[in-house]
This record gives structure tokens, sequence and C-alpha cells, in this order.
């Protein structure tokens, strides 16, 4: 479960997050939409303690609180993103790595498990995004589908109980969007993971089971996508 | 007429002293010495500008007995001859050598040189308690003992004759400043030196824990050198040096400064005998008969290139490590350690390697106890080259962590690793990558400076050509080019390693957006 209380962030003195509550069920597949600007990347950012905040509360299951104002300790940072993965716009994999040693990377650095042990599951989620077949391709090597595709193999490598997409697709042609789209989509059906998606794309967001559309730092309007009239497209 | 005759007496009458005054400035007469050989030769006492030592007077004694200018020209003792290569109107150029100059078979090969003005002995100082070394057969290899370290003039009569005698127990260096050396031996820093016993007899007085161990040995002449082409000044010279000591100008100068010794009579037995005591011309010819030398020569600098190789091996893995340290802390670390590591960088760079070279072998043992054991002149060299470098590398280091995306950190951070393991596995392995070429080219850098360790003792390869050109005059263009030459094949591989390993990490390099 992650919940989001009356987040408040600004940067210069320009808001950027004016009261942002919101609350996504553990297991739940959530989608973010809304124009640019209007602060969707920023919550992400501060749902993984990449970004401070001023104002507000953030609770990521029962015990990992995030209070506004405050710096969170170093463990407390740790266990909140070993429980909550990441995947960003630009992908970020290592280039030095190849796609097996980007998946292989969180297990072993972050959680210290041995290197055969991480080997054996990096190839399994290689393989579920469909990368098998290139997992001693460094980055530069991969197309930018395939990247990202990595990306979500490393993500979740480390067993997260969240994910957080932040516009996976932005840096796509539409071919391999779709590839990638496919793949969160088939992800968000397992169990318990709790999944939010940060996206332009309206096809996709109306496949979540709940919407949040975000405008100016504020939550607008959430619930089930198929409730939500036409006319109220930001 | 009269009126005339008289008119033209006045006008001589008002001329005269004008052109006796254009005769007053007499022409100089340019000697070339190096003032670091120091007391009592030539050295400035008391803190006056001014110098002094029996050397001085001679060369003012001289000047005034053929009616010239004394002109002191300063230059490095060793290659003061070479001056007298070039024409005299050069900057800094040299009539005569004067300082010290033995009488030398291959010198006389090349320069004209007068008859002698003091007979010198060489001297072996040690410390007074180093019961190790009480004389000369000390010096002598001796089954499970460790060689005694010797440091000499280079160039000089003592480093010949220290090579030729002892060649297997002495570990010898050489260097230009006398006074360094004594301090080195005063501080048991090195077991001894060879120094002609003028400058002996003068540091015994400076440091009284040292003493001349043993007897003098290996007499020799002080001479002067001149060119060939100057046969009149040569002559003049000559004769003044014979007024000199027939007068007993000589003496009294010497007694002053303590050196009147016994032997100093046979100036006057060879004021009647041929000068030089041997035949130049027979000498060349007889070597031109002699073994090729560069069989040797090519063995001692093929072992001082080594040196050189061991030395840039040595402290250039330290440097870059030592630098990235720095650079992580300036861009990682708090202020408070960024700051100082930030003032490292600046002070390290903003001085001369030499100078820090200095600092770490002459200044450091002198602050910590104890230190002088450790810091070899090898030693020293390494952790010089060493400190020097890793400012440079910190820059490097610094660049590339700085060329790193923000994406790849935050990427690293959001799998849940520390700062320190992402900066390890993720940040560092990518800018490493990226200072490949920059920090190659220090390397090659680095490698050309280890001749900066030739001033703390160690014989690398310019050094060790050095010592070589100064008794083989004649290859002085040969030497330099193969000493050029092992320097080239040394560093050109290097630059092909650094471009295929640059071609290879290359591969790991592009993914970023």
């Amino acid at each position: 479960m992650i919940r989001v209380t009356d987040l408040m962030k600004s940067h210069d003195k320009f808001p950027i997050l004016n009261g942002v509550s919101l609350t996504v069920k553990r297991g739940e597949f959530a989608a973010i939409i809304g124009p640019s600007g209007g602060g969707k990347s920023t919550l992400l950012r501060c749902i993984n303690g990449l970004e401070p905040f001023q104002g507000g509360a953030i609770a990521v299951g029962d015990d990992l609180n995030l209070q506004g104002g405050t710096l969170p300790s170093k463990e407390t940072l740790l266990h909140l993103r070993r429980r909550v993965g990441f995947v960003f716009q630009q992908f970020n994999l290592f280039p030095h790595m190849t796609a097996l040693q980007n998946v292989m990377s969180g297990p072993v650095y972050s959680l210290g498990l041995a290197k055969a042990g991480a080997e054996a599951k990096a190839k399994a989620l290689l393989d579920r995004v469909g990368l098998s077949a290139r997992m001693h391709a460094r980055p530069a090597e991969l197309s930018g589908g395939q990247q990202q595709r990595v990306a979500i193999a490393r993500a979740l490598a480390v067993n997260p109980s969240a994910i957080l997409f932040d516009e996976p697709t932005s840096a796509l042609d539409p071919q391999m969007a779709a590839e990638v789209l496919a793949v969160i989509r088939d992800l968000a059906r397992d169990g318990d993971r709790t999944t939010i998606v940060v996206t332009h794309d309206m096809d996709f967001a109306a496949k979540a089971q709940t919407l949040f559309v975000m405008e100016a730092g504020r939550v607008l309007w959430s619930g089930p996508p198929g409730e939500r009239g036409n006319g109220e497209t930001p | 007429m009269i009126d005339v005759r008289r008119q033209f007496a006045l006008l001589l009458v008002l001329f005269l002293p004008a052109v006796a005054a254009a005769q007053e400035k007499p022409e100089e007469l340019r000697w070339g010495t190096d003032p670091t050989g120091g007391a009592p030769y030539i050295f400035q006492k008391d803190g006056s500008p001014e110098y002094v030592g029996f050397e001085v007077e001679i060369a003012e004694y001289l000047a005034a007995k053929i009616g010239r200018q004394p002109v002191m020209v300063s230059g490095d003792w060793s290659n003061n001859p070479q001056q007298l290569e070039k024409s005299r109107d050069v900057e800094k150029g040299m009539d005569i050598i004067l300082n010290g100059y033995e009488l030398r078979k291959d010198m006389c090969e090349k320069y004209a040189v007068t008859r002698p003005y003091y007979i010198y002995r060489l001297a072996l100082l040690a410390r007074k308690d180093n019961q190790d070394l009480l004389g000369w057969t000390d010096l002598l290899p001796r089954e499970g003992r460790k060689k005694k370290t010797v440091c000499v003039l280079g160039a000089s009569v003592a480093e010949q004759y220290i090579k030729n005698t002892f060649p297997q127990g002495v570990d010898l260096s050489s260097n230009a400043d006398v006074a360094n050396v004594l301090k080195l031996v005063n501080d048991r820093r090195l077991d001894a030196t060879v120094q002609d016993n003028p400058a002996a007899t003068y540091f015994t007085e400076e440091y009284p824990d040292l003493q001349i161990a043993g007897e003098l040995v290996n007499p020799g002449y002080y001479v002067i050198y001149y060119r060939k082409g100057d046969a009149a000044l040569g002559k003049a010279l000559d004769d003044a040096i014979a007024s000199g000591v027939r007068d007993g100008t000589f003496e009294r100068i010497l007694r002053k400064y303590g050196l009147w010794n016994g032997d100093q009579e046979r100036l006057h037995y060879w004021l009647e005998k041929a000068w030089p005591p041997f035949d130049v011309e027979a000498e060349k010819d007889k070597n031109a008969e002699r073994i090729n030398p560069w069989p040797r020569m090519m063995r001692e600098l093929l072992r001082a290139a080594l040196v050189t190789i061991k030395l840039s091996f040595a402290s250039f893995p330290l440097a870059m490590l030592l630098g990235l340290l720095v650079a992580l802390v300036r861009v990682y670390g708090p202020w408070w350690l960024a700051f100082p590591a930030g003032l490292y960088v600046e002070v390290i760079r903003g001085t001369p390697l030499l100078l820090q070279l200095f600092m770490v072998f002459y200044l450091l043992p002198t602050v910590v106890p104890g230190l002088g054991e450790v810091l070899t002149p090898f030693v020293a060299g390494v952790v010089g080259l060493a400190i020097n470098y890793s400012a440079y590398e910190a820059e490097n280091y610094r660049a590339g962590l700085q060329a790193i995306p923000r994406g790849q950190m935050e990427a690293a951070l959001a799998l849940g690793m520390t700062p320190s393991t992402a900066i390890r596995r993720v940040i560092v392995p990518q800018a490493v990558r990226i200072v490949i070429p920059p920090v190659t080219n220090d390397f090659i850098a680095l490698f050309k400076d280890t001749s900066a360790c030739s001033v703390i003792l160690v014989t690398e390869l310019t050094r060790k050509y050095n010592e070589l050109f100064n008794f083989n005059r004649d290859y002085i263009v040969e030497l330099a080019f193969i000493t050029a030459g092992l320097y080239l094949l040394m560093s050109y591989p290097l630059a092909l390693v650094a471009r295929s390993l640059e071609r290879r990490m290359g591969a790991g390099k592009g993914g970023h957006r």
C-alpha cells in the first residue's frame, strides 16, 4: 500500500506539488495522467526518496514513513528503495555492464546475494521481458525498447513490493513503446505487486484499475478509468 | 707656426684624459664557476652578497696580473666546460673555467690548460661513530654486508676514482650540491662522501661529527681550462700563476683558508717542468686504441633506464589512487573534506616538482625524525612523483566523475545501493574509462619527469647520461641521441598500450542518451 497525504513540494518558491493525496492499494495497478509540468514525475520521485519535500507525508506499507520537511534516515531510504522499484524515462542502464550484469546489480550490490543465485534469477527475468537472447549485450548495442525492458527486469530483480514507472515509453517510438507497455501490463497482473505508471498514453492508462488525473500540482480526479467522461480530458 | 704647434699641444693636453678614460676600463676576464660547490672554494660569508673563497682571490689576483677585470660567471659545474665550446660573447660566456677543475687527460684533449694553482688529494668523509667505515678498505665488498652508500660530486675525479677502485662494494650516486651531500652523511642517510681535501677540511669543521676516514689519496692538480685558440691568454695566465707561486701570494691566500700543506711545495717544481705532465696527442692516439667504450656505456645506460622504468611504474599507480581519492572527496565529500582536498590540488599543481622532491628527500626527514631511514633516494623519488602527479590525476578524475549523468547515480540509489556502493560499482568504473586518454598522457609525462629525481641522488637515465658524457666528451652527441632514443623507446609502447586500452574500454561507453 502506498498512501500520499497532502504532499507539498516547491522549488525556489515555485510550487510543484500543492497538496497531493492519493492511495494505491497493495497489488493495485494505477496510472497517473495529466499535462506536462503537472507534477506527476516529481510525485513518483518523492515516493522513492529521490526528492525531498516540504510538507505532508508518504507511507509505504505499514512501517515506512516519510515526513515532509525532515530528512529520512539512511536506513529508511535503503528500505524504501528496496521495497519500491523505479523505472526511468531515460532507462539509465549502467553502460559498462552487460544486460545480465545490469539485472544482477541490484541483488548483488544492494542485497548482497551470491552471484550464482542472482544470475539464475536475472536470466529468468530477462526471459520474462523477452531478452534472454541478448543478455550479454551492452546497453549501447540494444535498441531503446530493449534497454527499457532490461531496466524493468533490473528493477524487478530486487523483489520490490511496488514498482514505479516514470513515463517509461516517452523516449521510444510507437512500435517499441507497444512492446514495453505489453511487458508492463503483463507484470501488473502479478499477484500482489503494486504498480504505478505515469504516462501520456491514454489507451494504456485506460487499462489501469485506478486512474489519477493530475494538474498544477494537485489530483483533479481519481477513480476507475471507465467512470471518467470524455469531456474531462485535461 | 709656433702658435700652431702650441695649439696642437694644447689640444693634446685637453684630449689625453679622455683617451685615458676610454682605456681605463680594461677587458673582462670572464671566469666560469659553480658557487654551489661552496666553501672554501667560493661562498658567501655570513649572509653577505659578496662571494669569497680561495678561488675568488686567485681569480682576482690573476686578472689583476694580466690587466683584466675579473667577472664571475656562474653555471653548473659539470656543464661549464661546454661553455668553452661557444663564443665568449654569448650570454654566460666564459674565457676560462676555474673551480676545482682537475687536470684530466680527456679534458686536455678538448681544452687548453694552465699550470696548477693547487694540489689536492681525495678524502673519504664519514661519521666519527661509524665503526664500519674507518678507511678506504671498508669500501671493498665483504660477504654478508650491505653496500656502502657513497655520494660524490658528479663528473669529478672522485666519482671516477670510486667507480674504478671500488666497482663492487659501493652504491655510488652523484650530486652537484656538496653541502646537501655532507648533510646527508651527517644525518646518517649516506655512509660516506669522497671530496677533495679543501672541501673535506672545511666540512669537518662545519660538522664536528664527521671525520676524514683514513689517509688522503690520489693527488691531483687544480688547473684552469681555456679555449685552445686563446694561446696568448694562456701564456699570460701561466706567467701570472708562476709569479703568484714564486712571490708567495698563493701561499698567503691558501694559508688564509687553512689549505696550505706540504703538497703545495710541488707547485714550484711544476713551474720548471713540461706541462701538462703527459703528451696530449700521444694520449689521444692511445685513446683510439683503447677498447671500445660503447658496450660498457650501453650497459650502464640500460641499467639506468631500468631505474627510470621502476620509478615510473612504482609512482604512477600511487598517483592514480591518491588522485582518485582526492577527486572523490572533492565531488562527493562534505565541505570540510572537499575544501582541503581542493587546496591540496592547487598547492601541488602550483609548485614545481623539483622543489617537492627536495622537500620530500631533504626536508621531510628533518621534520619527522626516523623518516630518513625509510626515505632512500628511490623511495623519496617515488613519493615525490606520486604526490606531484596525484594533483593532476585528481583533476582528471574530477572531470570524469562530473561527466557521468545524474541518472546513473539515481538508478543505482533506486536499486537500493548505498551511496558509497553506487560510487564504487557504478560511477567510478565509468569515470575511469572516460579519463583513460588524459591519464595515459600523464603517465608518459611522468615517465620523462622521472629525470628530476637525479637531484635527489637517484641514478636514472638522465643522470647517467650526464655522468657518461662528462668522462666521454667525444661522444657527447651520440650519447644524447641514444638517451633520447631510449626515452622514446620506452614511452612509445606506452602510447600504443593506451590506445588499445582506450579502444577496448570504449566498448563499454555509450548508452547514455
